[in-house]
């Protein structure tokens, strides 16, 4: 029998010879295999991306091909070929920047003077108001869209940017309130009192103390409300046709007769992850400090 | 330069009431504590004098004029917390300035005033720094100098040393009673610690489930305590509250022991007293004997704990004093310095001066 390597026995007794004992695991196999582990969750979640990534900077023939698979000589021209005509992805790029843009400057705000009512102030049916700003977001999208259509049609707006701002406002909205309302409730109230004390009004505390102190949390909520919009689809399909394509749709585009341009939906979905890894990247720090505010003081 | 009067205030939240019919006058420049066990109320009172909490009935008046509708902000009043309350995002420099922000001061006047009340309590290396950079008596020192800034027309400090360890709360308890002689502006102060009130205080009001038991200088509630609950609050150790039967002219305590002691009436009582005026005596004038249960050392002074019976008594003695554990030793009582108060609602009996009735 082999000796345990810890073999703290018993009178003298090897440890392994112990009925029921189980000996450790050697501390560095352990360790290897949560780095394993780790290593393959994180292949999981990065391989499309990888894939995608590569695919982009491929010639349409590369693409198919498993020779070509990680070796081949990168090329720009998918990039060029998605910003000229029939793609025009630029027009999409702008539509969803100023769509996300837009959302996020009239949701924040509105969210957060909701938030802070729901967080200070007592009213009536006030739980139940809350949950029903959550609730709202537990209707499946494919219910609603169809009477957002039959809407914006009635008054004009479809395949406009204002339709689809006031789309995604509507789902941004409850997610940033009930974001927002933890971030103020964690605001001691007696900074607020001593502001009013101090001789503040309360929009003046909102404006000066609650908001400043809360404004990591906020920071998030207004990544997580850009990116959220930034991807949503399927408002985005239904209700635009041609002027208002934003990227997500404009990445459909790319099945076409000839079948499946898939150089060019790796470009443009290339393009459409690029700037959240860039925004993520640059907030995490804020991100982070809201996730792990409160837990000390 | 204010005076307040609170006349009838009400509190309730809900079903619960906090205050009730509350009467109290602090005058102009006086420094009055409201001292009392958390949920008494003496927060909540406080609080309706900043504006932060409305009297459910009753008026607040400051120089007469009705406050109750007025809004915190027009209040003029300054106030400490127990947290501070810091603004976190800004600059001790700026927590400091921003009552005067508030008032349209320029960025220079403001300076200036701040660069002074930082000065009064020793800040001014501080003030760049933010309140979490700072240790909690330099955030206290902060949030005083916030308060000190401006000349307010009231104080009101809401327990603001209990947040400090022993020593500095010590030292900063001195801070703000030089800082109160020195400015003379009526100041409202909250605290469950009855040395700050003891030490702080030009009056004292003493409060209990909402309602105010005894309101007199900190002199008078020591030596002259309205109640078993007040007399059993105050001083360190508290008053010694000894339940007795009384039957004629003979005291006993619980488990039958016999005291040497005129009582003042028939019935059950509590004999009160305070562990300075308990010494040591020769078995034939002893009030009691009783066994030493502890001994302390107090550095300058000693303290004892004697058992008889179900009872136990604290004394102070003399620094020199040795006693062992187990010894058993006689007490007695300067009769003059005896309280009784009825056992059943704990009301002070007043006993007409006597001549001594020992032996």
């Amino acid at each position: 029998m082999m000796t345990a390597p810890t073999a703290a026995g018993v009178q003298g007794t090897p440890a392994a010879l112990i009925p029921g004992y189980v000996a450790p695991w050697p501390e560095t196999a352990r360790d290897w295999l949560a780095r394993m582990l780790v290593f393959t969750g994180i292949c999981a979640i990065l391989m499309p991306i990888a894939w995608i990534l590569l695919t982009a900077f491929k010639l349409p023939r590369e693409v198919y091909s498993l020779d070509s698979a990680l070796v081949f000589t990168p090329t720009l021209d998918n990039f060029r070929t998605v910003f000229e005509p029939p793609w025009n992805l630029g027009d999409k790029i702008v539509n969803s920047l100023v769509v996300a843009a837009c959302t996020v400057l009239l949701a924040i705000p509105m969210a957060t003077m909701a938030a802070y009512a729901f967080s200070r102030f007592d009213f009536r049916f006030k739980q139940a108001l809350f949950l029903v700003v959550i609730a709202s977001q537990f209707i499946p999208a494919a219910v609603v869209v169809l009477p957002y259509f039959l809407m914006f049609k009635q008054i004009g707006l479809l395949d406009t940017r204002i339709a689809l701002v006031l789309v995604n406002m509507s789902i941004v909205l409850p997610y940033a309130v009930w974001m927002l309302k933890g971030f103020i409730d964690a605001v001691p109230l007696e900074v607020e009192e001593s502001a009013m004390v101090d001789g503040a009004h309360r929009a003046r505390v909102i404006a000066e103390i609650v908001v400043p102190t809360a404004l990591p949390g906020i920071i998030t909520a207004a990544v997580f409300s850009f990116t959220l919009t930034w991807n949503e689809f399927l408002f985005a399909l239904i209700i635009t046709k041609q002027d208002a394509l934003t990227l997500p749709i404009g990445l459909i585009g790319f099945r076409t007769e000839r079948g499946d341009l898939w150089e060019l939906m790796a470009a443009g979905g290339t393009l459409i992850t690029a700037p959240m890894f860039i925004l993520s990247l640059l907030v995490q720090k804020q991100f982070i400090q809201s996730l792990t505010a409160g837990s000390s003081r | 330069m204010t005076q307040i009067s609170l006349r009838g205030v009400h509190k309730a939240f809900g079903a619960v009431h906090v205050v009730s019919d509350l009467h109290l006058d602090i005058t102009d420049r006086e420094f009055l504590v409201l001292l009392g066990p958390s949920g008494c109320g003496k927060t909540t009172t406080m609080r309706m004098v900043a504006g932060l909490e409305h009297a459910t009935q009753g008026e607040i008046t400051f120089d007469g004029r009705r406050m109750n509708e007025v809004p915190t902000r027009a209040r003029d009043v300054a106030m400490v917390f127990q947290n501070y309350g810091l603004y976190p995002h800004m600059s001790v420099a700026d927590n400091i300035g921003y009552p005067l922000k508030l008032r349209g001061l320029s960025r220079s006047e403001r300076d200036a005033a701040v660069r002074r009340a930082a000065a009064r309590v020793e800040l001014e290396p501080y003030l760049n720094r933010r309140p979490r950079e700072l240790s909690g008596g330099q955030r206290q020192r902060v949030a005083l100098a916030r308060s000190i800034v401006r000349t307010p027309r009231v104080f009101l400090m809401d327990e603001p040393l209990s947040n400090l360890d022993a020593k500095l709360r010590v030292a900063m308890r001195a801070e703000i009673k030089h800082l109160a002689h020195e400015l003379q502006v009526t100041t409202l102060y909250v605290t469950h610690d009855q040395v700050e009130a003891m030490t702080l205080a030009h009056r004292v009001a003493i409060m209990k489930d909402g309602v105010i038991r005894q309101l007199a200088t900190p002199e008078q509630i020591y030596d002259d305590p309205t109640d078993a609950y007040v007399a059993g609050f105050i001083g360190s150790p508290p008053m010694n509250l000894i339940p007795v039967h009384a039957e004629g002219n003979e005291v006993r305590a619980e488990g039958g022991v016999r005291l040497a002691v005129a009582p003042p009436r028939a019935g059950r009582l509590l004999m009160g007293a305070r562990a300075e005026d308990i010494v040591l005596a020769s078995d034939r004038d002893a009030l009691v004997d009783a066994e030493v249960f502890a001994f302390e050392l107090l550095g300058d002074s000693t303290q004892v704990t004697v058992k008889f019976g179900h009872t136990s008594v604290a004394l102070k003695g003399e620094r020199s004093l040795r006693l062992a554990m187990g010894e058993r030793i006689g007490l007695r009582v300067r009769p003059e310095r005896v309280y009784w108060f009825d056992a059943d609602n704990g009301q002070r009996i007043r006993t007409a001066p006597r001549a001594p009735a020992m032996t």
